[in-house]
């Protein structure tokens, strides 16, 4: 007898394959030279340290390999990749004052609106420049900073200074040097010392233009004993020819603070999303990873946490969902440089129609970080045989006054569990949807609820036969 | 490279004399068609495959400079209990090892094989072994192999099995000895519901370096493979541990569960885990999980409370923890060779 199967659809990319036109005010030509950065540099009026931080990156580009290990890279031509793109509009404060058509492709993502409903400031970039920003009033009256990048750069320059690819250096890999030469755009978030913020700011970041690249770099220094959740969204319609997204993600979380950082990424499948995530933690400080992989032909992504405090915290929740003609290789790394830190990882993936989903993760523990704890849990399902998935931990021990424990699961999902709930009166059809969301729901109990709608939406589930 | 982890960049092999030694040690009487002689250059051809072992320049020295090993040709349907036996004691005068061995085992045969190595504390040697498996239709291999080389020792060993429907290849393996101690295991469950169990032990004292490297690939429906590894890292020991399960296509309703447990005596040591699970297949069942941490100090207490001082405390929860393996060894000789090793390194050293 041939047994059916239970398919997954394809995410529903309706409302992201929406193509404006390509109008700008500026870009800069194809590829890569040092003209190009002393251009960038120029038009954004920079101070001179910042041009000549971008020239050193270049240089820093120019002399490292490309990695060989991971996902495929040959399809990447940096040389057809336009770096800047300035959209033909300032940085508004008010939706009203944006144009009608890039103010229409965030109100069908459903930006406007989310900030109405649920979050307490907003930043939208389009192409290589914010072209909206907002945050509400009493979040200032409260000393919280929530602005673009280059805003950030003229008014809190000292700030920047300190801060700025600090974390991720540019000699840290390829295209972390590449980000240092070409960033533009992203958002700067400050929460002082003590102040809890209790809805979220959210940063959106929408690639309109065919074969550009997007840079943005999102700097985020939460204070001693300060709260803040972040979201940040990003999208692309689909082009024919391949776009690159390599941005810089810097989170430095205080004494005391905790962070919650939150992606749903959902790029489009001509997409290399070659992004470098970092946070450092100090004393009893707590990092929050929530992180969804749906879109990209390509995606090299792992968020990084840095336990440098006694009793420091990290926790990772993330899932993967690769489909046709996608290689998403995603992981965490965790350090625990720290006496006393602890860890936690959650990953799932999903792998369907020829789609390739691995798991790549380290665990590291110092010499000197006595009393750790750390547990990492990795489950994969996949939902045909002409697709892939691979788990890779790695896991460095330096020191023996620690707890570590590490499981990893591939497979279907059991014909038990779904007697069972039949068992109990609930339909097969509905046993196995319950099933699937079981196995997302991890995240998407994470998300605001407008999100986790959303997530659920995009995964449609056909139900017919097993699953797996 | 395999090797960056524990360091060693560069080797150079010294130049390999005669090994002089007599090592294949028969005890029962087996069939006449069973035949086991020293290892020739007629088996050449099956040693022609790709395998890189412990590293291509291992494997390669194995194939072609050999000075010692065994071929083992099992005729259909021939069971032996009684083990064949490799003592490999190396001294002063057989300092230098490289064994290639080979074994066949026909459809519906069976045997039992105990490979041990072994010299004295102070003398300088090197071992560089190869051993490839063959087990037919319904065929069982049994394989113990024990490296308890003393320290000045540096030991490096490649092994591989193929197995064809319904067949078996159960190794374990005691990782005792050597300072630098390389070891790799690959089994092809080729076959329909073919099986392979991998049980291992290891015990790092003083500054051993090991990398261990544990593969099954699933080729075959309905095949079936387990790993299980308990170690012991004290001093300042360091050991990677590469344990890879790998579905490939076709090998539908398959399973393969793989766990390593580590238990960690000194702050120096240092463990390195990397379980990959690899899958081309939708329909199997894949498992793996690593704990690492310190004896349960309730349990050390409790001991200590009824009169054990810390050392030999140490050493019954050490010996708990291998207990299950050691206990998949059917011979009590073996047994005790290997508890009084591992008590000499925990308490006498």
């Amino acid at each position: 007898m041939e047994r059916k199967k239970t398919y997954i659809e394809d995410i529903d990319r309706g409302i992201y394959d929406i193509k404006n036109d390509f109008t700008y005010r500026y870009k800069t030509d194809k590829g890569l030279t040092e003209d190009i950065i002393m251009e960038i540099s120029r038009e954004k009026n920079e101070p001179e340290w910042m041009r000549d931080f971008r020239l050193k990156s270049l240089e820093i580009y120019n002399n490292k390999p490309i990695p060989t290990w991971g996902a495929d890279l040959s399809g990447l031509d940096i040389d057809n990749i336009i770096t800047y793109i300035r959209p033909d509009t300032d940085m508004k404060h008010s939706w009203d004052d944006v144009p009608e058509d890039i103010k229409i492709t965030f109100e069908l993502l459903g930006i406007p609106q989310a900030e109405r409903e649920s979050l307490a400031g907003v930043g939208a970039q389009y192409d290589s420049e914010v072209v909206y920003h907002n945050i509400k009033q009493e979040l200032i009256d409260q000393g919280i900073i929530y602005t673009d990048m280059e805003t950030a750069l003229k008014e809190y320059e000292d700030v920047v200074k300190e801060y700025f690819m600090k974390l991720i250096p540019p000699n840290d890999h390829k295209f972390a040097a590449l980000h240092g030469a070409v960033w533009s755009g992203g958002s700067f978030v400050y929460v002082p010392e003590g102040v809890q913020v209790d809805i979220p700011l959210q940063s959106y970041f929408r690639l309109n233009a065919p074969g550009a690249g997007q840079f943005e770099h999102t700097l985020i220094i939460v204070e001693k004993g300060a709260k803040l959740h972040f979201i940040e969204g990003c999208s692309a319609p689909m082009y024919r020819v391949n776009n690159l997204h390599a941005g810089c993600v810097e989170l430095f979380v205080k004494e005391n603070a905790t962070l919650r950082y939150s992606t749903i990424e959902n790029w489009s499948k001509n997409m290399y999303n070659l992004n470098t995530k970092r946070a450092v933690v100090d004393k009893n400080g707590t990092i929050e990873w929530i992180s969804g992989s749906f879109g990209s032909k390509v995606s090299m992504l792992y968020p990084m946490s840095i336990l440098r405090g006694e009793g420091a915290r990290s926790e990772f929740t993330g899932i993967t969902f690769a489909a046709e003609g996608q290689h998403l290789d995603t992981g965490t790394k965790v350090v625990h440089a720290a006496p006393h830190t602890t860890s936690t990882v959650n990953s799932k993936s999903l792998s369907k129609d020829g789609g390739y989903a691995f798991y790549r993760g380290l665990l590291r523990v110092a010499e000197n970080a006595y009393g750790c704890k750390s547990t990492v849990s990795c489950e994969s399902l996949m939902l045909d045989n002409i697709s892939k998935s691979d788990t890779l931990p790695i896991i460095e021990l330096n020191n023996d006054n620690i707890d570590i424990g590490h499981e990893a699961k591939i497979g279907r999902i059991s014909d038990e569990a779904i007697f069972y709930l039949m068992s109990r009166g609930i339909s097969e059809e509905e046993a196995k949807a319950m099933i699937v969301r079981g196995f997302v729901e991890p995240i998407t109990k994470e998300l605001p609820l407008e999100y986790a709608v959303e997530l659920n939406n995009l995964i449609n589930i056909e139900l017919e036969g097993t699953i797996g | 490279m395999l090797w960056k982890r524990i360091g060693l960049k560069d080797f150079e092999f010294p130049k390999v004399h005669d090994y002089k030694k007599d090592y294949i040690k028969i005890e029962g009487k087996f069939p006449k068609e069973v035949k086991i002689n020293r290892i020739s250059e007629s088996e050449n051809k099956y040693f022609d495959i790709e395998f890189s072992g412990v590293g291509d320049k291992f494997t390669s020295f194995a194939k072609k400079y050999y000075n010692a090993g065994i071929q083992l040709r099992l005729p259909r349907n021939t069971k032996i209990v009684e083990p064949v036996k490799l003592e490999f004691h190396m001294d002063e005068n057989n300092p230098t090892l490289v064994d290639k061995n080979l074994i066949i085992a026909e459809e519906g045969s069976e045997v039992n094989i105990i490979m041990d190595y072994y010299s004295n504390e102070k003398i300088e040697t090197l071992h560089n072994g190869l051993t490839v498996i063959y087990a037919k239709e319904n065929a069982t291999v049994n394989i113990i192999k024990i490296q308890r080389l003393g320290d000045s020792s540096q030991s490096f060993d490649s092994n591989i099995a193929y197995v064809e429907g319904n067949g078996k290849v159960n190794w374990i393996s005691v990782e005792l000895g050597s300072y630098i101690s390389g070891s790799n295991y690959r089994t092809y469950l080729d076959g329909e519901a073919s099986g392979s169990n991998l049980s291992s032990i290891y015990l790092g004292d003083g500054i051993r370096k090991m990398d261990l490297e544990y593969t099954m690939i699933h080729k075959g429906p309905r095949s079936i493979s387990n790993i299980e590894t308990k170690g012991v890292l004290k001093d300042n020991s360091k050991k990677v541990f590469r344990g890879n399960l790998d579905f490939k296509r076709g090998s539908r309703h398959s399973k393969g569960v793989e766990e390593e447990y580590v238990i960690l005596l000194d702050p120096t040591v240092k463990s390195d885990s990397i379980p990959a699970l690899l899958c081309d297949e939708d329909d199997v069942e894949g498992e793996h999980a690593a704990s690492a941490g310190q004896i349960d100090e309730n349990k050390l207490f409790y001991l200590m409370s009824r009169g054990l001082d810390e050392r030999e405390s140490k050493k019954l929860v050490v010996e708990a923890s291998f207990r299950p393996i050691i206990d998949r060894i059917p011979y009590k000789y073996l047994q005790e060779i290997i508890f009084d090793e591992i008590e000499r390194r925990l308490i006498d050293a």
